[in-house]
């Protein structure tokens, strides 16, 4: 330890405000998103959850981040493990399998399974010898990394998080210096499996939500009753906040049950509607300082793992809030995918928490020894 | 001890960090400009869209001005109907089991209605649709005990045009039916109509639609994505009107007697058509407009069927034309008194001349049959007993020109302006006409046209019309059928006055000679309507006309029917009472031979009982 600075000295007070800022969003959001409705207790569930967040956090944080290295393919062993038990023990909702339950509540392996992806990407790289001209040849074993876990979320099918998974390796590979040449290459292979995905692997709902998109984007008004509902009645809810919103639950669409999944994939648009542009671009910004921030932790990280794991967390929310502000806003179709902190959910609330907590780890030890 | 594995160079990632915080700012830059783009100028956009979606609008129909005749007997009102709506997106397959049940559907009716509901396009799913109209009490009381249980189904009441005298005076009331696509292009007001109304077709109902039909209300609920109403939370935000009353239509006074109708469809009931108008002589007010037969318009409302439909169109009798306005007939011998004003106010003639009648006059090689041979008779007796040969001797004199002239003068060839319906315009030929048409003109055209036949057309009001003004000293009115119009707070909106046309150019003496013959057609025994006279009671003045029937040998009628609908007109056209007029009328039996024994006989009868003490017994 440092002569002077103790890990208290280096609690890294912006990120947990800025964290706890929409945490507490959500909890007021859920409130007003369930009030009167079968669900009106889901705010006090989702504080325990955020109470168990935090410690989840907290401890993630207060154990040295090299520890997570040395038992990095442990911890993405074990995630895989929970992944391949989700089709011998998983209960299904509307068509796909994702949850086991694990005594009195339900845990979402995928959710986990992006920590692990992170925390297993970020081991490989701080061993890896080499510091530049990275080829395609480097990115195999990387590549293997991602696609088992890739491929069981796509067997459950959970498009979204397999998106994400991609999304978070795409970002951390990013980091490396890889030759041009290689990422033209990279590129192509992409656009050949593109139509391959489509035909071969995406579900009817699934291409249904995204021809739907695409309807929209075309101008031809998509049957509103099924996927082009989603967005729309989103829309109208956001876009009638203007620009102070209609009050705290006060928010018609909200209040006649107009969004779908209000609580868990469309708060956002209930935060608009409620609080106006004023709100929504507070929410924003919240987000996008979080996700700099994440940048920042890196930059200053010790070593490769710690800078891996920041770029990963970061990634992570920074791929599912734009994911998920772009579907709710009609930029992007709808894949089903929370907003992190915001959403209600466990699952997905715990596998956050504990990427930040792995980003305050890095943030605290930055000039430890 | 843990051994932590040894730091790793981190220098690879340094140039990276920037360009990828570029990146993080332009995209959360681009979500936030999609934001504020709905937000802040897309707002009122989104913000009437969420307004739409948590209300939900009940039509409530206005009730439909009332009809009512001179004494306030209702002609056209409204009763209610049941229809049956339904939510089809909120339809489980076993309500439709449940609803073919309650209201006794056959098989054939439940499979159709199945049929209908999953047929329908998805975007019409969460609107509510109609099924049944006017569905019968039985029907009613099941489907009510149930409703709770069948969430789908919502039973509107929606009043329906009644009209308790069913065929009387229907063509003059009209009927509704339901509006068609140039309808609902041409309405001012977009929101007047939608599919599905009803709209005055004919008639009065057409006439004055306007101010019958008032103005739809609506309700406003607040209700949820699923379609429930709310009670008592809206949000603040929401401002809109939850409630508009309807408007009541106005409420139309007419000027005719319903009691008057019946007398005349009890009068009528031996022969198997014909028509009778009977007008006010100090107003023009149309106190009767009787055309037999007629449609029933409660049927008509409800839509015919193309077998109904048919029937009608090819039923001899011409149920579908009004025979009072809209076709046109020779008058025959009730136009002498035109033939014997236009020579007495010209002093063509002197009335106390007498001509000698052989029953028969010669002119050229043409013979011209009278009648009866009336021996010498002078005006007078020619128009009590119907003295063709007079008359001819007279049209000699007169000639075509101021017979037209004076029966113009008296309204005919000219549309009466009553305003509704269509109306025919007669047609007198003239010289010119004649030399068109058949060549050269002749004498024998002005004879013929002297004692109502040759081409001049008539219609009956036409025809009541001016005995009317022969009965008021002059005065050709407009006949009007609607006294006044009252707003649905039954103050008088509207009311209408008398319009007198013009005032006919004949000097009162000769009007006072007509109508004293008229009076004799009736009382003196050498009368032509003299067994039609009320022996005791009302005393009615006319003149009885036979119109001959433009032959219909060649068209395709039934054989069993042919001989009758060859048969001439008979007419009755005059004034009552005798001593002080206060109506006239025109009776015309369709193919009811001679006017005496026809037509006059409805007459007499009519008035008595209108104008005397009813009959005590049938």
């Amino acid at each position: 330890m440092a002569i002077g600075r103790t890990i208290r000295d280096e609690f890294d007070w912006p990120l947990f405000i800025a964290v706890s800022t929409i945490a507490l969003f959500g909890v007021l959001n859920l409130y007003s998103a369930t009030e009167g409705g079968k669900t009106s207790d889901a705010y006090i569930q989702q504080l325990y959850w955020l109470v168990l967040g935090f410690g989840v956090a907290a401890l993630t944080a207060a154990i040295d981040y090299r520890h997570f290295e040395r038992y990095g393919w442990l911890i993405y062993g074990a995630c895989i493990l929970a992944l391949i038990l989700v089709f011998v023990l998983g209960k299904s909702v509307r068509g796909s399998t994702r949850w086991i339950a694990l005594g009195g509540f339900s845990l979402q392996p995928s959710e986990l399974m992006k920590i692990g992806l992170i925390i297993a990407l970020a081991k490989y790289l701080h061993h890896d010898t080499k510091t530049g001209g990275r080829t395609l040849a480097d990115l195999v074993i990387p590549g293997l990394i991602l696609a088992l876990p890739m491929a069981l979320v796509l067997l459950q099918p959970d498009l979204g998080t397999a998106m994400i998974l991609a999304f978070i390796f795409a970002s951390i590979m990013m980091l490396t210096q890889l030759k041009l040449r290689s990422v033209v290459t990279l590129l192509a292979t992409f656009v050949v499996a593109a139509p391959v995905t489509w035909f071969y692997l995406l579900k009817d709902y699934q291409k249904e939500r995204i021809t739907a998109f695409w309807d929209r984007l075309g101008g031809t008004q998509a049957d509103l009753l099924d996927s082009g509902w989603h967005t729309h009645q989103s829309l109208v809810a956001i876009g009638s906040g203007g620009l102070t919103g209609k009050g705290f639950t006060q928010g018609t669409q909200t209040r006649f049950r107009f969004l779908p999944d209000q609580h868990t994939d469309f708060p956002f648009p209930v935060w608009a509607e409620e609080h106006g542009f004023i709100g929504a671009l507070l929410l924003i910004c919240l987000y996008l300082f979080l996700v700099l921030w994440s940048l920042r932790v890196a930059s200053q990280a010790k070593d490769r793992f710690g800078a891996v794991v920041a770029v990963g967390v970061g990634a992570m929310i920074f791929w599912q809030t734009v994911v998920n502000l772009g579907m709710v806003s009609g930029l992007l179709p709808v894949v089903g995918m929370t907003l992190p902190l915001f959403s209600y959910g466990g699952s997905s609330l715990l596998s956050t928490m504990l990427g930040l907590g792995l980003l305050m780890n890095v943030s605290m030890r930055r000039f430890s020894h | 001890m843990i051994t932590l594995s040894q730091r790793r160079e981190v220098g690879e990632f340094r140039k990276r960090y920037r360009w990828m915080a570029l990146f993080v700012v332009l995209v959360f830059g681009g979500i936030i400009v999609r934001v504020a783009q709905v937000q802040l100028f897309q707002q009122d956009r989104w913000s009437g869209i969420a307004q739409q979606n948590i209300t939900k609008t009940l039509e409530l129909p206005a009730t439909r001005g009332v009809i009512r005749d001179l004494e306030g007997r209702v002609v056209a009102s409204n009763r209610p109907s049941y229809d049956v709506y339904a939510t089809p997106r909120l339809l489980q397959p076993e309500d439709l089991e449940r609803i073919g049940s309650l209201m006794g559907l056959s098989e054939e009716q439940s499979t159709a209605l199945k049929t209908r509901i999953e047929d329908l396009p998805p975007e019409r799913r969460t609107h509510q649709i109609e099924l049944y109209r006017d569905i019968d009490r039985d029907q009613l009381a099941a489907l009510e005990t149930h409703l709770a249980e069948l969430a789908a189904l919502d039973i509107i009441t929606v009043p329906l045009r009644d009209y308790p005298y069913h065929t009387l005076g229907a063509h003059l009331v009209g009927y509704l039916n339901e509006v068609n696509e140039s309808d609902l292009r041409s309405a001012a007001d977009a929101s007047a109509y939608r599919p599905g109304d009803r709209i005055g077709r004919n008639g009065l109902e057409k006439r004055y639609e306007s101010l019958l039909k008032g103005s739809r209300g609506f309700r406003r609920e607040v209700v949820d994505a699923r379609g429930k109403p709310l009670r008592g939370d809206r949000p603040d935000s929401l401002e809109v009107e939850m409630l508009r009353k309807p408007v009541p239509g106005h409420d139309i006074q007419l000027t005719l007697d319903m009691r008057l109708m019946e007398a005349f469809d009890r009068a009528f009931r031996p022969h198997p058509s014909g028509a009778a108008v009977v007008v006010d002589i100090h107003t023009g007010a149309v106190r009767a407009l009787y055309s037999k037969p007629v449609y029933d318009p409660n049927e008509m409302s409800s839509g015919l069927s193309t077998r109904r439909y048919a029937e009608l169109t090819g039923d001899p009798f011409r149920p579908l034309i009004d025979k009072t306005i809209y076709e046109t007939y020779f008058p025959g011998s009730t136009f002498k008194v035109i033939t014997a004003l236009a020579a007495l106010q010209d002093t063509v003639v002197d009335p106390m001349q007498r001509v000698e009648c052989n029953g028969f006059i010669k002119i050229g090689r043409q013979k011209f049959r009278c009648n009866k041979r009336h021996e010498w008779v002078d005006l007078y007796d020619s128009v009590v007993q119907s003295c063709n040969v007079y008359f001819w001797e007279l049209a000699e004199e007169v000639g075509i020109e101021r017979i037209n002239r004076f029966a113009e003068a008296f309204g005919f060839a000219e549309r009466t302006g009553i305003g509704v319906n269509s109306e025919a315009e007669g047609f007198l030929a003239t010289r010119e006409w004649y030399e068109k048409h058949y060549g050269a003109f002749r004498i024998g055209y002005t004879l013929n046209t002297a004692i109502g036949q040759g081409n001049t057309r008539v219609t009956v009001l036409q025809l009541a019309l001016a005995y009317a003004a022969i009965a008021n000293g002059g005065a050709l009115y407009v006949p009007q059928v609607v006294q006044n119009v009252r707003a649905p707070d039954g103050s008088l909106s509207e009311t209408f006055q008398p319009r007198v046309k013009r005032q006919v150019g004949v000097a009162a003496r000769h009007l006072d000679l007509i109508r004293r013959s008229l009076v004799d057609v009736v009382q003196d025994e050498d009368g032509t309507a003299f067994r039609a006279r009320n022996e005791e009671g009302v005393r009615v003045a006319g003149k009885t006309g036979t119109a001959q029937v433009v032959s219909r040998k060649g068209r395709s009628e039934e054989s069993s029917s042919a001989w009758y609908l060859d048969r001439s007109h008979g007419w009755f056209a005059g004034f009552a009472p005798a001593e002080d007029p206060q109506v006239a009328f025109a009776v015309l039996v369709e193919h009811g031979g001679s006017g005496g024994a026809s037509a006059a006989p409805i007459a007499t009868w009519v008035m008595q009982q209108y104008l005397g003490e009813p009959e005590k017994t049938e």
